[in-house]
């Protein structure tokens, strides 16, 4: 980069971005909880068909090219977009949590779809798979 | 950047890089509390299903972070708030306190709050994100060229807003 900007880049680099607060910390850990599993209704037939088309893939990737001494190169396949869709969503009213404090749970149903690029070959794979995501939002009053 | 072991804990990991993801979602949300909710979402989906997978966990995180702020943002329909920059209300600060004074670091805070939100996202991205110029073209959808030059049309600017006010001490 310019020279003449060093310094400056330099000194930004030492800035520490703020960390994030003990709440946001609280509340990835509650979502990381364990919980119920749903929505097999649409998961399994889906993740059947991108397994047998990512089987039949590979499969394809690894034959080795007629005359080839050498095995080919494996699928160099490395992801670079996630996109998650919120397809609806479900109030499903309050619950209590341990501790005693109403929350509302909120059942989500999303699509996730991952992209894999092969930089190499310029191929590339996408997976999209439907989930379910119950959500417990703490009730907060003012 | 670093893969993510087996047994890491995702408190770890968040300890190290939560601080990136939550400024880097700061350039594309209108308050911390948006974009608290959009790293909370985006965080938890990565670490329950998306970490195994090989490749940049931060980049990867990035892209899911930077998508969902943008859809909180077309929700909310703050295109006011935005074209004056998303940090542009938020009274939150962006950095800790540096140890020799604050002065300083405020007056950058001042400075990045007030450059373009094109500018300032791939400052973002590259200082306190880490990452490169082509992943950067990757994540905005822009040629790495166009980031460079963003990238140094931000630092000039902030040179000379910061060369303003160390003239007005």
């Amino acid at each position: 980069m310019d020279e003449d900007f060093h310094e400056l880049e330099a000194e930004l680099g030492r800035l520490r971005p703020a960390n994030p607060t003990r709440e946001l910390l609280q509340r990835i850990e509650r979502g990381l909880e364990p919980r119920g599993r749903g929505w097999l209704w649409a998961a399994i037939p889906a993740a059947c068909a991108i397994l047998l088309i990512a089987a039949f893939g590979i499969r394809r990737a690894a034959r080795p090219a007629a005359g080839a001494r050498e095995p080919p190169p494996s699928p160099a396949l490395r992801p670079v977009a996630v996109r998650d869709v919120l397809v609806g969503s479900r109030d499903e009213g309050y619950v209590l949590l341990a501790d005693g404090w109403p929350a509302r749970r909120v059942r989500e149903a999303h699509l996730d779809t991952i992209v894999w690029k092969d930089p190499r070959s310029a191929s590339s794979l996408q997976w999209s798979l439907p989930r379910e995501e119950i959500r417990i939002v703490p009730v907060a009053f003012e | 950047m670093e893969e993510i072991s087996e047994n890491e804990s995702w408190n770890n990991w968040f300890r190290r890089h939560g601080p990136k993801l939550l400024f880097c979602a700061r350039q594309w949300t209108a308050s911390m509390a948006d974009a608290e909710d959009v790293v909370q979402d985006a965080f938890v989906r990565f670490w329950r299903r998306q970490r195994g997978l090989s490749g940049e966990p931060l980049a990867l995180l990035l892209t899911s972070v930077r998508r969902a702020g943008l859809d909180v943002w077309r929700r909310r329909v703050r295109r006011v708030a935005r074209e004056a920059g998303a940090l542009g209300d938020d009274p939150a600060p962006l950095f800790e306190p540096l140890p020799e004074g604050d002065d300083r670091r405020m007056a950058i805070e001042a400075a990045l709050r007030r450059l373009p939100p094109e500018q300032r996202e791939v400052l973002a991205l590259k200082v306190w994100g880490g990452l490169t110029f082509a992943e950067i073209a990757g994540q905005l959808g822009i040629p790495p060229n166009t980031a460079a030059s963003r990238y140094r049309y931000a630092l000039a600017a902030l040179r000379r807003e910061l060369t303003v006010a160390d003239c007005h001490g």
